[in-house]
Formats: C-alpha cells, structure tokens, sequence
C-alpha cells in the first residue's frame, strides 16, 4: 500500500508526464479514496452516502461474474484475452479523450469493457473485437460528450457497428461450449462449430432447445449470454443492490413473456412459445444489464415501463418477423433513442396543469 | 382509532452507533449564563433589566407586548453582568449576561394549578405565553398574547408528533417514561381547551409499538384525538410532510403550516406546556441528547438554557480526533463551532461527528459492514450491523450517471437531477418553477445519496435565488393555490 502511495506521487512530481494527468489522477483516485470532506454549509449535509461511482460501476462487474466465469469454462481461456483487448482499446480511447478533454477519466468504461466481449460470438477475431469496442466508445459515447451525455449504449453501438460491417463473421458460426471436467479452464478454446443457435433452429426447424438446456448454457450463443442462470442471479443481485432500477428488466421481460403467449396462442408456426423466448438469445442479458443503463434509459417512472415494453414489443416483432434471428439488441438501441422523447412528453404530462 | 400513515420518497436511516441512552443527567448549574432576547419562534425582545440587578430564575427579563414574540427569562438565580449584542448563528442578537448562584430555586409563575380544568382559557393561555413556551417549534403555539402569527381561533388543526426521523433523535421513551407519559397526554388535553375548535392529530414512531399501545389505550375515551403510527421516515418530522401524510392536504412550501390554520409541536414542546400550566415552571431548561461517536458518554441531559457549550460539551467530547459538532439534524444543522455561544430553546439534540481526512486504501472494494448508505451495495445492508458516520466524501465528484436515486427519495417529487442540469446549463426560465423547483424543503436528502457527489440541494437552492432575480418568485406558484392566513405578520418575522 506505502509503495503503491510512493510510486504515484512520484508520477506526480514528473514534469514528463505532465500530459498523463488524467491518467495519474485516475491510478490515484482508483487505489485511494478522497481526502475531502463535506462542505460546512446550511445547503449542504454535513454526511454523504458511501456509494460513489466507483463502487456503483463495480457491482455491475460483480453481478457479471457467474457470465464470465461460466463463459471461460464454456469457451475456453481465449474468452479472457477478447475481454482483455476489448479492455485495452476501449480504456485507450477513454485515456486519450480524457487527456484531449483535459478531463478526469470516468469509471464508465470499466462496464462497457465487460460488458461489450460478452455480446460476442465465442469465434470472434481479436483484431474484430478492437475495431467494435473502438466504435462503441468512440462514436456512442465520447463523441456525445463523454459518460453522462451519450444516448447510445456504447457496447450496443460497437456491436450494432461490426454486425453490419461483417454479418459473416457474426452470424454463421457458433462455437459448441465445452463440457466436462474442467473444460474451458484448461483449454484454449472450443474448435467444435455448429451453425445453428436454440433462435436459428427455432427460426429454420421449429425445433425447440430443452429450458434446463438453456439455464445451463449447454446450447450455443454469444460468450456472456449462455449460462442464463447465472445471468439472472446477476441480475436479480442488481435489482437488490438498486444499483439497476427493477422496473426496466420486469416490463421488457414480461412484455415478450405475455406477448409471445398470445402471439404463440394464435400464430403457433411464426411465435416461439413464450417461456422458450425468454430463455434464448441475450435477453436476459440485455434485459438486466443493457436495458437498464441509467445513462441511456427514462429516468421517469413511467417512462421505464415504456421503455421497457417498447424493448419487450419490438424483440418479439423483430424475432418473429424480420430476417434478423435476435432482436434485443436492435430494440434496445431504438428505445434508447426514443427515451428523451419519452421523458419530455412524461414531463410535458405531468406538469400540464401548471403550464400558463 | 390507531391509522398507519406514510408518503413516497425519503429514506429510512437506521441502525447508527451512538444513538443516545435513555438516561437523563442533570447538569449542575454554570457560574454564568448568557440568554439571547430571541429564541424560537418570534422576534427578538426587550430587555427589562440593566446591569447590576438581581435576579431570579424564572424571572421574566425580556418582553415585548407589541410584536410577534415571547418572553425570555432568566435561567439562574443572580445577577446581570451586561447586556451586548452577540453573533448568534449568523444573526446579530441582544443577549443578557448573568452571574449565577449556585442556587436551585426557581420561582413559579403566578396562578397555575395542577387542576387545569379550573383555569379560564385565558388564564392558559397567559402562562403559557409568559412561560416561553408559546415560542418553541417552527410557528410557535398561537395565544392572545401575539405569541405567533395567528390567533388561537384560527387554529383548525394541531399535530403533535414524536416521530424522530432524523439520524439520530432524543429518545422517545425517556421523554414519554414515568410520570411524563401522563404530563403529555394532559399537555395534550390543555392545549384542545384553548383550541377547541381544533382538530388533534397525534403522530407517533410506529416502530415504539408499546408505547403507541398505551397511549391509545389511556386516550381511548377522548373521540377528538386521532393517533397516527408513522413511518420514521426521513424527513416525515418536518411540517412539510406531516401536513401532508396526515391531513392529505398540500402543504404551501415556503410558508409556514400556521398560514393554513395548522400549529405544529413536538413531544418535549407539550411537556413544557404541561410545566407552565400545572406546575409554573417557565421554559429555562431543556432536554438535550448528546449523539454520535464523537462523545465519550451518549446520554441525555438536562440542561439551564444560556449555559454556554463549552461547559455542556467538554466532560464529554472525545479529545483523540478531531470532531464536527452539529446541531440537531445531520443532514440541515448548523455546525457549533463557537463554543462559549450559549444553548437556546431550539436545541433537541447535539451530534458529534468525526472528521474524517483519511484516504482509505481501495475503498470501493470494501465490504463494509459498517457503512451507511441508500443502495444496498455494502455488507451493512444484508446484516444490518450498527453503522459509522463521519464527514468523508466517500467518493470523487463526476457528472450526473441519471441513477435516479435523488429523484426516488425526494419526499416532494421533484426530479433534482433535472433541475441540476437547468441550472448547471444556466437555463433560468420559467420551467424550473414549472418542475417544482419552489417546492424543495432543503432536506438535502438528494445531496445525500448521489453517488456523483454533486450538490443538488445546494445547486437548486441557488437557482431558486436566481428565478427570483428575474422576476419570477415562491408567490406567483403557491400563492394562487392557498388562502394564507397571518401572511402579513410571517412576512415580518423571516
Ligand atoms: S443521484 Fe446524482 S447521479 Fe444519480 S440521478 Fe441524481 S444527480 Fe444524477
Ligand atoms: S433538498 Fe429539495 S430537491 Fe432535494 S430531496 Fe429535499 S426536497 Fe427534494
């Protein structure tokens, strides 16, 4: 700890990295908390609450953990060198922005980071998961302005972008997860490949993968989405923490649970049943870790629950109707452009009375 | 008639270290007192003595007949030394000084009796006014004598609570044991006869299940009396909420409950009540809790009021750190940090709370057992052990992440984070008072849990200030809504 406090305030004393400061700062700020104390003022409270973005980004990291430990163990060790690229060119372009800003460095990309690799077909190319999270951070968030400003998702941005760019690589080939023993742990990665994911063979066959199948992530699908049991317990380790709002997760999944049913009740040969669509693709990812970004969603009450039905409409739509086989993403980042809209007209409702 | 009553927003504090004992100690009488001519509710006073007189405690020594105010007596038996103006929390005050006795004796006022029920209303109402009492909590107990800015016949409601909201409060228990419990509840019937058009609403801590047990049994005979268990809810002990969650009337923000007929009290205000009219006892001592780590001893005390705060603190401050001493609420007190200022009338609980400088290695990877906060994020939520306080920041300022936790605990429904980005834009138009920016209480609860650190309250209370530079003021959105009664005299006395 001593050596770590020497070693930074000599960066300090460097006239040579002058340049570096944000950096500095941001090493600092990450090893050691504040020294500063509460403003002594009548406007001010004399406490303030321990939670600080550091943290609240960090739990998120903890509730993706079942994912990424599930997703090495399923893949194969090459999972952690994707995070570990998509870590180093997402933090680079935080690095270099926030030097150029002449700004501190935010906390924010320590979850898009994560977050971004786990959306991934497991056969992805390195050099694709650099130029996606290059994209994502530098188009979806700090050409808004930085963390606070952006619209977008950014791991949504990123993967929206090398979807388009190379539907090839994104669409036709799944890895088989591993099983057995230790599996991914002691692998580098998994060479058995298939062309169909549980959405794919519903869409081609109407075949339907077994549920505990898809809990335990025995199917194929994107790195982080798989072991959907641990996602949920994730998940639902958000909605306790408060640190996601339970009000997005719960209407954007029960809106594709009662949606699906009807549309399965009517349709049976175009709608998956329901309990099937819930548990396939990355919506549970996307419902609890994507969906609920604060940045990028309503910060209406009502508006959640818009959003969240808005997500839970257009997947279902999307799934069932459009060349696409998965459409979280999609929706997703389509609701996050409507969400200033949706908050405006909440706000124009709510204080109607009161306009003059 | 028991009624479980809430509102949405604010924040539950619970389980803090240094909650204060129920135990109450006397403290022995000072060599000298200081008495500030204003205290509580009211304007300030004029001095009705001069240097070298004599006194006795309870003697009343200021008084002014003409304007909104109480008397003011002297706590000691002795004599004055001067008369001076003193810096009392931002105010310029007229305080008089006196050398004490070491005598205990007070002087009752004239005419009380423990048999209330023979005393006329006016009769009441004067010893209630001359004990002082008539001055405590935000609008005073109104009487004939100008006591506050209405008349006791324009009183519709009266709420009495003993909630304890804050962090940490003076112990329900021990101002409600023994004896007391049934000084309240005679307080409580001495205040409906001068008020007797008045509704009662009597709002106590639902979590003192006993408690609220007995008092509505003792009080079951009275059919004007509602009682009320609340939720200990941050800040429900303000005016602002308990209008509201009790009446489900809307509260005019920025005034004052008594500009809609409602007078307000707290529990120790109608013991005091109960003092003046059975026993005599002017208002020249207070009970006061000390809290927080910062003390050596949490414990109540009973204190002669313009004892100055050094001798009321300093057997029981800790000497190894350095502290901030607040006064009664953490989250909206006024810091002490002038020790020989004396104790007043508004006093109900003083915390000691650390300060803390100290970089903490890999703060956010702690577990932390023993940490406050509004998201369950820290170890202390799932096991519920006793939490610390100090004045750390716990966190590095960064811009607003929309978390929305300010915006849930608001108990007036604004959307602070909304009103923050107007400001911080130097957007000032009409729109702000459109969102409510008038309705803020300053409970600077959103402060409280951002986890950007930014200062909300603070932010909003500024842009209040500059709407109203541009013409745009608390009048034009509240007034229309209300019929304010005594506006002229609230007006005088802010
Ligand atoms: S609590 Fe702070 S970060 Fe969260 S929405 Fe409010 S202002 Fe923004
Ligand atoms: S200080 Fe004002 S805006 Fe903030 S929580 Fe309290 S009432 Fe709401």
């Amino acid at each position: 700890m001593k050596l770590v406090k020497k070693f930074i305030e000599g960066l300090y004393l460097k006239k040579s990295l002058k340049r570096f400061k944000p950096v500095i700062k941001a090493l600092d700020e990450f090893f050691f908390g504040t020294d500063k104390v509460t403003y002594i003022s009548l406007r001010s409270p004399h406490i303030l609450d321990n939670i600080d973005i550091k943290r609240y980004m960090f739990t998120v990291i903890i509730a993706l953990m079942p994912s990424v430990l599930a997703a090495i163990y399923l893949y194969g060790l090459r999972v952690i060198l994707v995070i570990f690229v998509s870590y180093l060119v997402g933090g680079m372009v935080e690095v270099i922005s926030a030097i150029f800003r002449k700004k501190e460095i935010q906390e924010g990309f320590l979850v898009t980071g994560l977050i971004f690799p786990l959306l991934l077909p497991p056969t992805i190319p390195l050099w694709m998961v650099g130029v996606g999270i290059f994209f994502g951070v530098f188009i979806g968030k700090e050409i808004f302005g930085g963390t606070g400003r952006n619209i977008f998702n950014p791991a949504l941005v990123g993967r929206l972008f090398i979807t388009i760019s190379f539907p090839q690589a994104l669409t036709t080939s799944w890895a088989e997860p591993l099983r057995g023993g230790l599996a991914g742990f002691l692998r580098y990665k998994s060479d058995a490949l298939t062309s169909a994911t549980p959405l794919i063979s519903f869409k081609s066959g109407h075949t339907l993968t077994n549920i505990s199948e898809l809990l335990m992530g025995l199917s194929s699908g994107s790195i982080g989405e798989t072991f959907r049991l641990g996602v949920i317990l994730g998940g639902l380790f958000l909605l306790y923490t408060r640190v996601a709002n339970w009000r997005i997760p719960l209407a954007y999944l029960s809106s594709v649970f009662i949606l699906s049913f009807l549309g399965n009740v009517f349709f049976p040969d175009k709608f998956a049943p329901p309990l099937f669509q819930l548990f396939s693709g990355g919506l549970l990812l996307g419902a609890f870790f994507m969906a609920t970004d604060p940045v990028t969603s309503p910060f209406s009450e009502l508006g959640k629950w818009i959003f969240g039905f808005g997500c839970g409409l257009l997947t279902v739509l999307i799934r069932t109707f459009s060349g696409y086989v998965e459409g979280v993403m999609f929706s997703i980042i389509i609701m996050n452009g409507f969400s200033p809209l949706i908050d405006q007209s909440i706000l124009n409702f709510r204080y109607r009375y009161l306009k003059r | 008639m028991l009624k479980y009553k809430t509102f949405k927003g604010g924040y539950r504090f619970r389980n803090f270290l240094g909650q204060p004992r129920e135990q109450l100690k006397e403290l022995p009488i000072p060599q000298r007192v200081i008495i500030p001519l204003k205290q509580g509710f009211g304007g300030e006073v004029k001095p009705l003595v001069s240097p070298g007189d004599k006194v006795y405690a309870g003697q009343i020594i200021g008084r002014d007949d003409e304007n909104v105010s109480s008397p003011v007596h002297s706590s000691v038996n002795g004599e004055v030394l001067k008369i001076e103006k003193i810096n009392y929390f931002k105010q310029e005050i007229t305080a008089i000084f006196i050398e004490a006795e070491p005598t205990a004796e007070w002087r009752p006022l004239e005419g009380y009796s423990a048999d209330w029920g023979k005393l006329s209303p006016e009769k009441i109402e004067e010893l209630i006014y001359l004990s002082g009492s008539a001055s405590l909590d935000k609008e005073g107990i109104p009487t004939r004598f100008r006591s506050s800015i209405i008349s006791p016949s324009e009183v519709e409601n009266l709420i009495i609570h003993g909630i304890g909201s804050e962090i940490y409060n003076l112990s329900l228990r021990l101002l409600l044991s023994g004896k007391n419990l049934f000084h309240f509840i005679e307080g409580i019937r001495i205040l409906k006869k001068i008020f007797p058009q008045a509704e009662v609403h009597l709002a106590l801590n639902k979590n003192f299940k006993k408690l609220v047990e007995e008092i509505s049994k003792i009080t079951s005979g009275f059919d004007w009396l509602k009682i009320y268990a609340l939720e200990p809810k941050y800040p429900q002990g303000y005016d602002e909420m308990l209008v509201p969650t009790l009446l489900g009337r809307p509260f005019p923000y920025g005034y004052s409950a008594a500009n809609i007929g409602i007078v307000i009290l707290n529990t120790q205000a109608v013991l005091h009540v109960y003092e003046a009219v059975c026993e005599g006892k002017p208002l020249i001592e207070r009970t006061i809790a000390l809290c927080g780590e910062g003390f050596r001893e949490n414990l109540h005390l009973k204190v002669k009021i313009g004892t100055p705060l050094k001798e009321i603190f300093s057997p029981y401050l800790r000497k190894d750190k350095e502290m901030r001493l607040v006064l009664n609420s953490l989250l909206t007190g006024i810091r002490l940090n002038i020790f020989s200022l004396p104790l007043s009338r508004t006093f109900s609980q003083v915390i000691a709370l650390p300060e803390n400088r100290e970089r903490e290695f890999l703060s956010f990877l702690r577990l932390g057992m023993r940490s406050e906060s509004y998201t369950r994020t820290f170890l202390s939520a799932l096991l519920r052990g006793k939490k610390k306080l100090n004045t750390n920041i716990h966190g590095e300022p960064r811009p607003c992440i929309s978390c929305g936790y300010c915006q849930e605990v608001c108990p007036v429904r604004i959307i602070p984070h909304l009103l923050y980005r107007f400001i911080e834009r130097n957007i000032i138009d009409e729109r702000l008072s459109k969102y409510g920016i008038f309705n803020c209480l300053e409970c600077n609860l959103c402060s409280f849990v951002c986890p950007s650190k930014l200062p909300l309250a603070k932010t909003i209370k500024d842009g209040q200030e500059r709407l109203i530079t541009i013409g745009c003021d608390r009048a034009k959105c509240i007034l229309p809504y209300f019929d304010l009664k005594g506006l002229e005299e609230y007006r005088g006395i802010k």
